[in-house]
């Protein structure tokens, strides 16, 4: 075999090293991709697996009343737009409560509101482990925690 | 104990079957300059222990991660390449009066490294024997690091070599993973008292002091290394991981800007005192005030990167001997990226780059995945090691950094190192396998090699 065509052979070889090289990496990423996706979708699956908070009774229509709203594992509820349930009511404050779901179990802890967290009518001072069927009241916004 | 299909590891295996031996001919072809493949057996040898290995985690149920091992393989792979296309009498082993080249050694010490991840990943099921025994580990650490101190042998200025008759030993690759383990354990124990008690001084919140104290401590080791074995590489290793780790378990900024100032302040107070980090240091700013003493490595590593540019000079076509010398100094280990670099230029640098990076997203999927915090923490420094490892070095060889020795995981020449880095690999294996097997139905069965 000439010089020049072993040349060749050798360029052409090695681009194809390279080449596998980038095969290889581009299945790494589609593998990492997929396992992206698939575990978004068992997280949204979880979520909605959790709980969710159905409205009872709210004035100011914001939520509006009979909307059911899919919970994470940590949920801020109060008039701050950022909160995670986000309650439109002069009653309510910026940060008022938190519900989250710890272990197998949901819990609500006021974050000293002003006018308080209110589980089926009582006035709670300390973190509450809730029932599904439970109510929780933040300002005049009336809410049954649900499966 | 029941099978467990693997089949995308199976599927990101197969490519290596070409790809290294293809590499190895490539080479052959080239440094030859005539149509013969040279001997193949290494190659062969190499994909049939990775296949191994597959096999093995498959006939013994496990259900952890299966991007790890084919990743670090294939980074693995890339290493060997370049490894057999170097001199092999750079280095290598005399075993029963039988001389064995360097990939041959380098080949040698994968066989044991996966046997160890295997064996690591399978039977490693319960995390208490790490958990529990932290202060023992972490004083066995510190025996090592003694020792080593007594009784090392120093190479290049840096004390960091335990010798058992022939076979070397670096027992910093060892300190380092039994450093990871116990501070997962301390942070895992501590991580409430440590995020929330802060005070405010000034601008930023400060943690009361009894809090930063093993912070303090952690900072003394370090130093401690800098000062006893001379080990930069190392000791800026070590506090990388642990100031990553603190992050991850605290998620305050004030402690990695603490950590940080304290580094800063560290580094200045070694460029003042000793005399080898001045070197360093002076090297990195103008490697070219001493182009052929102490600049000499950083100056012919700055060439080969220019002479490689984007697409290289090819596999054995690159590293032109100077009087019969490869140019650059440690070539094997420290600069093993260089070489690629050079033979396979730009684009074969970046797709190594790519699979580490790979590699540590799939670290960092494996530490959000674990069941509690102290695997959490355990993978999270774990891949830290593999991945800040990486990035010194690789700057360090790009003079981004001032050069500090350490290896590249998975690819520099080393036994230490090659098998430390297996280790991690098992362990990370060992944590997802626990995580598959503890998440409800969904998540315990992986992604089946059809599904992607």
């Amino acid at each position: 075999m000439t010089g020049e065509a072993l040349r060749i052979l050798i360029l052409v070889a090695q681009f194809a090293f390279v080449g596998l090289l980038y095969l290889v990496l581009f299945a790494f990423a589609r593998s990492l991709l997929h396992d992206l996706r698939s575990a978004e979708r068992t997280q949204e699956a979880a979520r909605e697996g959790i709980g969710r908070l159905t409205v009872l009774e709210s004035p100011e229509d914001e939520p509006p009343v009979g909307r059911s709203i899919a919970l994470g594992p940590i949920n801020s509820i109060g008039r701050n737009v950022n909160s995670t349930i986000f309650v439109e009511d002069d009653f309510a404050s910026a940060t008022h409560a938190m519900l989250t779901f710890r272990g197998r179990a949901w819990f609500i802890e006021d974050q000293g509101s002003t006018n308080g967290t209110f589980v089926n009518g009582h006035r709670i001072d300390r973190p509450v482990a809730l029932s599904y069927g439970d109510e929780v009241s933040v300002g005049r916004v009336r809410m049954r925690l649900e499966h | 104990m029941r099978l467990a299909w693997r089949g995308t590891e199976l599927r990101l295996l197969i490519p290596l079957v070409i790809l290294v031996p293809l590499g190895f001919a490539v080479t052959h072809i080239a440094v030859s300059n005539a149509l013969d493949p040279g001997p193949l057996g290494l190659a062969i040898a190499y994909v049939a222990l990775v296949l191994a290995a597959h096999l093995a985690l498959v006939m013994l149920g496990h259900r952890g991660d299966q991007l790890l091992l084919p990743l670090a393989a294939t980074i693995g792979g890339v290493g060997l390449v370049m490894l057999n296309r170097l001199p092999q009498d750079l280095t290598g082993m005399t075993l029963f009066g039988v001389q064995i080249g360097m990939a041959g050694t380098q080949l040698a010490w994968f066989a044991l490294g996966l046997a160890a991840m295997v064996a690591i990943a399978v039977f490693f099921r319960d995390d208490g024997a790490l958990r529990h025994y932290k202060y023992t580990w972490a004083a066995a650490g510190a025996v090592l690091l003694v020792i080593t101190f007594l009784f090392g042998a120093e190479v290049n200025g840096a004390r960091l070599w335990l010798h058992f008759g022939p076979v070397g030993f670096q027992p910093g690759e060892a300190i380092k993973i039994v450093l990871v383990v116990f501070i997962a354990g301390y942070l895992a124990e501590n991580r409430a008292l440590l995020s929330d008690a802060l005070r405010r001084i000034g601008p930023v919140k400060i943690p009361p002091l009894p809090y930063l104290l093993p912070m303090l401590a952690m900072f003394a080791i370090v130093m401690g290394i800098v000062v006893i074995s001379k080990d930069l590489g190392t000791a800026l290793l070590f506090y990388g991981i642990f100031l990553v780790m603190l992050f991850v378990a605290t998620g305050r900024r004030s402690y990695v800007l603490v950590g940080l100032l304290l580094f800063l302040a560290g580094s200045f107070a070694a460029y003042q005192v000793f005399a080898h980090v001045r070197v360093r240091v002076d090297n990195w700013i103008n490697p070219w005030a001493d182009p052929t003493g102490s600049g000499y490595q950083t100056v012919q590593a700055i060439y080969a990167f220019g002479r490689g540019g984007l697409f290289g000079e090819g596999l054995g076509q690159g590293l032109p001997l100077i009087s019969g010398h490869l140019p650059i100094p440690a070539i094997q280990t420290d600069f093993i990226f260089t070489a690629i670099a050079e033979e396979l230029g730009l684009v074969g640098a970046f797709a190594l780059l790519a699979l580490m990076a790979a590699l540590v997203f799939r670290g960092l999927r494996i530490a959000i995945l674990a069941r509690d915090d102290f695997s959490s923490l355990l993978a999270v420094g774990l891949i830290a090691s593999i991945g800040l490892q990486t990035l010194i070095i690789v700057a360090g060889n790009a003079k981004l950094i001032p050069l500090t020795g350490i290896t590249f995981p998975f690819v520099s020449y080393g036994g230490s190192s090659l098998l430390a880095s297996f280790v991690v690999l098992g362990l990370l294996l060992s944590i997802s396998h626990r995580s598959a097997m503890e998440t409800a139905a969904p998540m315990a069965e992986p992604s089946s090699g059809q599904a992607s």
